[in-house]
């Protein structure tokens, strides 16, 4: 997929890059506005990763303009503004998400995957787990084709553990992921550790779970070569 | 306390009473001066009447022959009389004087105008009195009449004054009104007002430039929370995005891993601690909007839910016991949330094993009040007392981590107009209360 980077802090834009080079999408990176309107109107981007606190332009003004043009690309604002207004703003000039500074990278992949699926109208195969099948569009965990019960949130994190398998995702990104950023005071919680176990033990009694590894010291990871 | 209308109303009619009560008090002698000279002039006309009389019939009618030396005359009920009689004066009489008078073995005081005339040589006294008792029922009339018309006069001014300061003390009211409607500075109805009274208007001038004043220093604030956190952020975001990248290498040393992660993890308190004093910020220079209507039974147990799995973990207990319904309107539901959240979320945290936390919401004398009663340590009256600041000193043994949650449980509840009361004992536990505007 090719996405078009706009940010005027050059090095967080040659991180993203080289992020989200390595997960195979194709990267161009502009560093003002006027650079980046240049670009939309001449290239075919499939995404458009906009900064909405630009030196030279106000990131919303990039978002009318292609929209005027009639340029059919996807934008994900991120931004250290954070403030409501904005975001309401960018979603109603028709940015797809929306995401605040300092973001998690696997997050930002996972939120242009979930861009992607609902534009190219993919619909997510079953993935198998050892003995479980997790049914994504249904939403559910199957062990021999039962439902096992498990909260909305526990289905949560094991999808986006899933969506990031063989990477060790930490619990502060999940945390986020989950619970956003609208409660602010967890950053110490064990809030993780209690979902994964409640789901651990869930998952147990029907068979055992070695896909869900423990990163001592770090976070968790769902291996799928086992 | 007096309205400014009551008080302009309540002053003209006090001073219209004592002017009157003046008026009143010099009343009998004024209406005394104007009946005597009323009768003055009577009897002067009579005087004149008689005098024609008499040079068109001459005295004979009423003196015929020398042997009577005058005539009298008065009515029924003696109120006037007239008399001719001669007399020998060296002088000319025309004077007025109150005398008494035996009539029919009556003494009578009259009021009596005696005037000398000469005819044919002969002078002749011409007398004509007038009682003093009727012309002091005359007065008693006169007296009556001013009272009846004075008690009017009131009456309808202080009606049409009440009527006019109300009018003219309008636009007072619409400032008021405006003001009160004003939620925040950017909502201020700045339309000019509608008035002929300058002082209003140059009040009017004043509050909207002040309204003006108020807005700009917001914007400035918000402008800065917006700087701040763009400031921050974007570094945070820099650094984080590197780690995450180096995090991803394959054949790290395990140690390398952890220690990757546990700056990630610092950075992530940075971001968090950041967060929140922007959200202390943003709420207490209102830009949040408040437009939610709130189920506050069902926002409640959202929180218990989502606390429940760690709370379970904790071994401690919490029971939901809000069946009392209130709709709480014009709000920030996410804000509430946070609100309880927090309180929720310090309770498990302070809690020891085999705790109870006790959720409650309740109407209690028309307000609605939502409890939170843990079994936990507790807290001692220092605590207590710092128990909302933004930083609690780590001299505190029970202060947890940053404390920041309960800074912004507070500074949502200023924002909402909601009232709290902690109260707590060490080592009996805390209870929380929120009472609803």
């Amino acid at each position: 997929m090719n996405l078009l980077i706009v940010e005027d802090e050059k090095s967080l834009a040659k991180e993203i890059a080289s992020y989200l080079s390595k997960e195979n999408f194709l990267c161009d990176l502009a560093f003002t506005g006027k650079e980046a309107s240049e670009k939309i109107a001449v290239n075919l981007y499939d995404f458009v990763l906009l900064d909405l606190g630009l030196p030279d332009y106000n990131g919303l003004d990039l978002i009318k303009e292609a929209r005027k043009n009639g340029v059919d690309v996807s934008f994900i604002i991120i931004t250290a503004r954070g403030a409501v207004e904005d975001k309401v703003r960018g979603l109603d000039l028709g940015a797809d998400d929306y995401l605040s500074k300092p973001f998690a990278l696997v997050e930002l992949q996972s939120r242009i995957m979930a861009v992607a699926r609902r534009k190219f109208q993919i619909t997510s195969p079953d993935i198998t787990l050892g003995e479980f099948v997790l049914a994504i569009q249904a939403r559910k965990i199957l062990h021999n084709g039962e439902e096992v019960e498990i909260t909305k949130k526990e289905f949560d994190l094991l999808h986006y553990l899933v969506m990031n398998h063989d990477k060790v995702l930490a619990r502060h990104q999940l945390y986020e992921h989950i619970w956003g950023n609208a409660l602010e005071d967890q950053y110490d919680s064990n809030f993780i550790d209690v979902h994964i176990k409640n789901l651990r033990k869930k998952l147990n009694v029907c068979a055992p779970t070695p896909w869900l590894e423990t990163v001592r010291g770090v976070g968790y990871r769902i291996s799928t070569d086992q | 306390m007096m309205r400014l209308q009551t008080k302009l109303a309540l002053f003209n009619l006090l001073s219209k009473l004592v002017f009157s009560a003046l008026f009143i008090g010099f009343l009998p002698l004024i209406t005394d001066r104007i009946s005597t000279r009323q009768t003055d002039n009577e009897l002067i006309d009579k005087r004149e009447e008689v005098i024609t009389l008499i040079s068109e019939v001459g005295i004979e009618p009423f003196i015929t022959d020398d042997t009577i030396t005058g005539f009298g005359s008065y009515n029924i009920l003696k109120e006037e009389f007239i008399s001719l009689e001669k007399i020998d004066l060296s002088e000319d009489w025309n004077f007025i004087e109150v005398t008494q008078r035996l009539i029919d073995n009556e003494t009578i005081d009259y009021r009596v105008l005696n005037y000398s005339l000469k005819i044919d040589g002969q002078t002749y006294l011409l007398e004509i009195g007038k009682s003093l008792s009727s012309m002091r029922y005359a007065a008693k009339n006169i007296r009556k009449v001013i009272l009846i018309f004075l008690a009017f006069f009131i009456l309808v001014t202080l009606l049409s004054d009440l009527l006019y300061t109300a009018r003219v003390l309008r636009p007072l009211k619409v400032i008021t009104r405006r003001l009160e409607a004003t939620s925040s500075p950017s909502f201020h109805d700045s339309k000019q007002l509608r008035t002929t009274t300058k002082d209003f208007i140059q009040l009017d001038r004043t509050l909207r430039e002040m309204m003006k004043k108020i807005e700009d220093l917001f914007r400035t604030e918000k402008e800065i929370t917006v700087n701040i956190s763009h400031e921050l952020m974007t570094p945070v975001s820099v650094l984080r995005s590197k780690l995450e990248n180096i995090l991803l290498q394959k054949g790290l040393d395990h140690d390398v891993e952890a220690g990757i992660e546990e700056s990630l993890r610092t950075l992530h308190r940075l971001k968090t601690l950041v967060n929140s004093l922007l959200t202390i910020a943003r709420i207490e220079s209102r830009q949040y909007m408040k437009e939610d209507s709130i189920r506050i039974s069902e926002l409640v147990r959202e929180v218990t839910e989502e606390l429940s799995p760690v709370a379970v973990d904790a071994g401690v207990e919490i029971t939901l016991n809000c069946n009392d319904d209130f709709v709480f309107r014009n709000a920030n539901r996410s804000l509430i949330f946070s609100m309880f959240y927090n309180v929720v979320n310090n309770a498990v945290k302070n809690t020891p094993r085999k705790g109870k936390i006790e959720i409650g919401g309740k109407w209690r004398d028309a307000i609605f009040e939502v409890s939170v009663i843990d079994t936990g340590k507790g807290m001692t009256q220092k605590q207590l007392d710092n128990l909302f600041s933004r930083f609690r000193t780590k001299l505190d043994p029970a202060g947890d981590s940053t404390g920041i949650g309960l800074a912004i449980t507070k500074s949502i509840a200023d924002f909402h107009d909601i009232a709290i009361r902690v109260l707590s004992e060490p080592g009996k536990g805390t209870e929380f209360f929120f009472f609803f505007p």
